[in-house]
């Protein structure tokens, strides 16, 4: 599991790792992985555990490919031209980018939010429901279960239960980004990527996601991009910091926080770079 | 310098003629930008600047910009209040002027324009002394007037000049009338006499509302005779001739004199005897109500006392021109309003109205905007969403921008050669034979005529559908992907919807192109009359491969095809003022339906 990339002028190290590999099961792994955009290597050899039902923060200079990475879990970079990739990602032990894999069936096994609040211009109801109608579900009620269930988890369901048929672009920006999450756990995935779900929101309706995340830990194994130290300290139980494309160091957040092995690792997380 | 120039022109174009001159202030100050938002007491904010600095300003261009716009913006607007005036005052009945002329002629008509004009040496010479002398006293130039004399039956002619020179009296007398009939045009001149059933009343005799009742009554009989030849022998016609093409079908499928033909005859015979027996009452039916209509006549005089005696069912509509009240004559412009767009045209296009022309015009145009969204929206998504982008899909690209500049008659000369003479020959033969040599769908009508200007405006579609298509954001179809859509249930349940307003865009311009172009039409399938609607009342109701009429195949007809062009001219008037309405109209629906879809959208805010 060595990061091995040679002649780009970073000296090489290996990944520092505090998690102790199999205390608990493993729900996605990463092993030598790479990625290409083009000629561009934007991923170098990439090893991790990720376990279930916890919260996983990814946090790095700007750059460095944690939306890369994230985005190579649900294979959303499949859109981009000129993409290659060495090394395998499992999903409970199935490799993700194996040839018969249906990648539709693996994104309905996970809900991503991104950056900038993006719903749909369709009503909250409309918006919840997406990912059970384009799997098929027309039954209305399994519908409005699946949607009070999702609006309720997101913490949400309070605000919009009277508002259901309005447009969604109607709503707040805090609310819009719960409205994304309730959509996507709505299809009840097992693995939630958020990437800087925070960062294009004000402090207040952070903290309602923070508060939302620690309560979603447990239910699905969340892996958290995030610029914000505090917010990875304080929502993550497992922190991956990354550098140029590499995982320089990855434990529990406590240890990375309190006592990162490496000064690269200390540089970050005190702000003297990044 | 720099920065103030910034200034100046930030609140743009403000024509500098605005500026007061001000007497003795520097050559250079006086160029200096009109900033209209700067206190006019700006005096410390001036500086001196050279000529070399007048372009670097920027002020000629500016000049030559707003020339462009308010040189387009004059036009447009000329031409608009032109087309409304002379549209909205033809059918204002106005009054009847008898002239006396020197030779003691009489000339009476309703005064359409004056001009000047000079008169050549020849006419000249034919005056007397006064009036060559008063001519040359006028520099020259003499003024006359243009009348609408009617009476084409007497006359042959519908207008006549009449100078100045010519006229020794003009009076207006309350008894002249003005009568538009059903053939010859209109008349104008006095009512003589009503002759009904042998019986002669003369015209001191009977009151105008008399009149009006029994013409209410010839009308309505017209109206009959109408009905019943068009719409009921027409119904009998239609299941006759049902009845000859299954019996020549049975022919064709089987041969002539085959055991299945003559099936088919001994099966037709008895309804073929019904139908006609039908006929022959109908036609009797006719006849009767055309006999008592025989019997009532309306004797006119001109105004040299002229006669003329024509049945009062031929009689549209008459009135006193010269004793109407305002309330009168906003009857007389409603009533003629009402006929324009609710009658047929007769007299050559010239008179009566265009409910066909509307009707062809809207109908095409739906139907052109049914066949052109489908195959645009779908060329687009391909070339967008699927296509690989490289060279190809360059060159395809291209090659539609470039099918927006290809002449329109060429699509008219390629929908005929394609869409009627091969696609519809083959459809003749495979589902029509029994009707040809006589074509059904091997020439032009409306389904060829809307697929032709289809493909003349897919260009506008597609171009239109794509840039909606790359203007979705990344971020919902990313949100779409996310959740587990396929491709495709992304597009159609997020991608196409955002993209929709921008669809209806190009399919407004794509409609407003196609319902105003002519010249294809003229080869696929617009006619000057059309003697049926494309909808009636059989099956299967919508007949596309029927011939129709075209608002602007109409204007060029009236304006340039008809016996008297200055008898079209109003019309065209009108029919242009029309054909911009409806234009209108139907852009303003679609823009609502955009801006619905639009307000759905964007009701966001953060
Ligand atoms: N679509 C793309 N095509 C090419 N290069 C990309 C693309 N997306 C990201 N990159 C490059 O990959 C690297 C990692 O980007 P990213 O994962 O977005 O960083 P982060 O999310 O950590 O800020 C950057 O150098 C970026 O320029
Ligand atoms: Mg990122």
């Amino acid at each position: 599991m060595a990061a091995a990339a040679p002649g780009l002028g970073l000296e090489m190290e290996e990944t520092v790792y505090h998690v102790k590999e199999g205390a608990e099961g493993a729900n996605l792994e990463l092993e030598n992985f790479c990625l290409w955009y083009g000629k561009a290597q934007a991923l170098h050899g990439i090893g991790m555990k990720v376990q279930k039902g916890i919260v996983t923060a990814l946090i790095g200079p700007s750059g460095c490919g944690k939306s890369t990475l994230l985005r190579s879990i649900n294979r959303m970079n499949d859109l981009i031209d000129g993409l290659s990739v060495r090394g395998s990602i499992r999903l409970d032990g199935k490799d993700i980018n194996a040839p018969g894999v249906d990648v539709i069936k693996l994104r309905k096994r996970m809900g991503m939010v991104f950056q900038k609040p993006n719903p749909f211009p369709m009503s909250v109801f409309e918006n919840v429901a997406y990912p059970l109608r384009v799997d098929g579900v027309r039954d209305r009620r399994m519908l409005a279960d699946a949607c009070e269930r999702a609006l309720g988890e997101a913490a949400l369901w309070e605000e919009v239960k009277d508002r259901l048929q309005e447009n969604a672009l109607g709503l707040s920006g805090g609310q819009q980004q719960r409205l994304c999450i309730a959509r996507a756990i709505a299809s009840d995935p097992d693995v939630l990527l958020m990437d800087e779900p925070c960062s294009a929101l004000d402090p207040i309706a952070t903290a309602r996601i923070e508060e939302l995340i620690a309560r979603l830990r447990g239910h699905f194994t969340i892996v958290i991009v995030t610029h914000n130290m505090q917010q990875a300290a304080r929502v993550s139980d497992n922190t991956a910091f990354m550098y140029l494309g590499r995982l320089i160091e990855y434990g529990g957040t406590n240890e990375i926080f309190v006592n990162p092995r490496l000064p690269r690792t200390s540089d970050y997380i005190t702000g003297r770079f990044g | 310098m720099r920065t103030e120039d910034g200034k100046a022109q930030a609140p743009a174009p403000a024509p500098p003629d605005g500026r007061p001159a001000r007497p003795g202030e520097s050559n250079g100050a006086e160029q200096l930008p009109p900033a209209p938002a700067a206190p006019p007491a700006g005096a410390p904010r001036r500086r001196k600047m050279g000529h070399a600095d007048f372009s670097s300003r920027g002020e000629p261009i500016l000049w030559t910009l707003g020339g462009g716009l308010a040189l387009g913006v004059i036009l447009i607007t000329g031409f608009l209040v032109m087309v409304f005036w002379n549209g909205l005052v033809t059918f204002y009945p106005g009054p009847i002027e008898v002239v006396t002329l020197k030779d003691g002629k009489l000339v009476a008509g309703e005064p359409a324009r004056s001009e000047v004009f000079r008169p050549g040496p020849e006419v000249l010479r034919t005056l007397d002394e006064a009036a060559r002398r008063a001519v040359a006293a006028s520099g020259g130039y003499v003024s006359r007037t243009l009348y609408r004399i009617g009476n084409y039956d007497l006359y042959n002619e519908d207008f006549r000049w009449v100078p100045e020179f010519e006229v020794r009296e003009v009076r207006t007398p309350p008894d002249m009338f003005f009568i538009e009939r059903l053939e010859w045009g209109s008349f104008v001149g006095r009512i003589k006499a009503l002759k009904r059933d042998g019986q002669v009343l003369e015209a001191g005799k009977f009151g105008l509302g008399n009149l009006r009742g029994e013409h209410a009554e010839a009308r309505a009989r017209w109206q009959r005779v109408r009905r019943i030849e068009r719409t009921e022998i027409g119904e009998v016609n239609h299941y006759l001739e049902k009845e000859r093409l299954a019996v020549r079908r049975a022919a064709l499928a089987h041969g002539e004199g085959s055991a299945q033909h003559r099936e088919a005859q001994a099966a037709s015979a008895p309804r073929t005897e019904a139908l006609k027996k039908r006929h022959a009452g109908l036609s009797a039916q006719a006849k009767a109500v055309k006999e008592v209509d025989e019997k009532v006549h309306l004797v006119l005089a001109d105004a040299a006392g002229r006669e003329k005696e024509i049945r009062l069912s031929e009689v549209v509509r008459f009135y006193p021109a010269n004793s109407l009240g305002w309330g009168d004559k906003a009857g007389v412009y409603f009533s003629r309003w009402w006929e324009f767009l609710t009658e047929e045209p007769r007299e050559a296009n010239t008179e009566g109205g265009v409910l066909p022309a509307i009707f062809g015009t809207a109908a095409m145009t739906i139907l052109m905007a049914l066949a052109v969204a489908p195959f645009g929206v779908v060329t687009a998504l391909y070339l967008r969403e699927y296509a690989r982008q490289g060279r190809l899909v360059s060159i395809v690209r291209i090659s539609v921008n470039n099918l927006a500049g290809v002449p329109s008659i060429v699509y008219g000369v390629f929908g005929l050669g394609f869409f009627a003479y091969i696609v519809g020959a083959t459809i003749d033969q495979l589902f029509y034979s029994e009707r040809l040599p006589s074509p059904t769908f091997g020439t032009g009508g409306l389904l060829w005529s809307s697929l032709t200007l289809a493909l003349l405006t897919v260009p506008v579609v597609i171009v239109a559908t794509e840039e909606a298509l790359s203007a979705v954001p990344r971020s919902a179809r990313e949100g779409s992907l996310a959740c587990g859509a396929s491709k495709w249930q992304t597009i159609r349940r997020i991608v196409l919807p955002q993209a929709m307003p921008g669809i209806m865009t190009g399919l407004i311009l794509a409609m407003a192109r196609g319902a105003g172009e002519v010249a294809p039409l003229m080869l696929v399938g617009v006619v000057k009359l059309a003697p049926e609607l494309p909808i009636d009342g059989f099956f299967p109701f919508i007949h596309l491969e029927r011939s129709f009429m075209h608002l602007g195949f109409h204007i060029y007809d009236v304006g340039f095809q008809s016996r008297n062009s200055e008898a079209g001219k109003p019309m065209v008037f009108v029919t242009t003022l029309l054909l911009i309405g409806l234009i209108a109209v139907m852009n303003a629906w679609a823009i609502c339906v955009r801006n619905r879809l639009k307000r759905k959208l964007s009701a966001g805010h953060f």
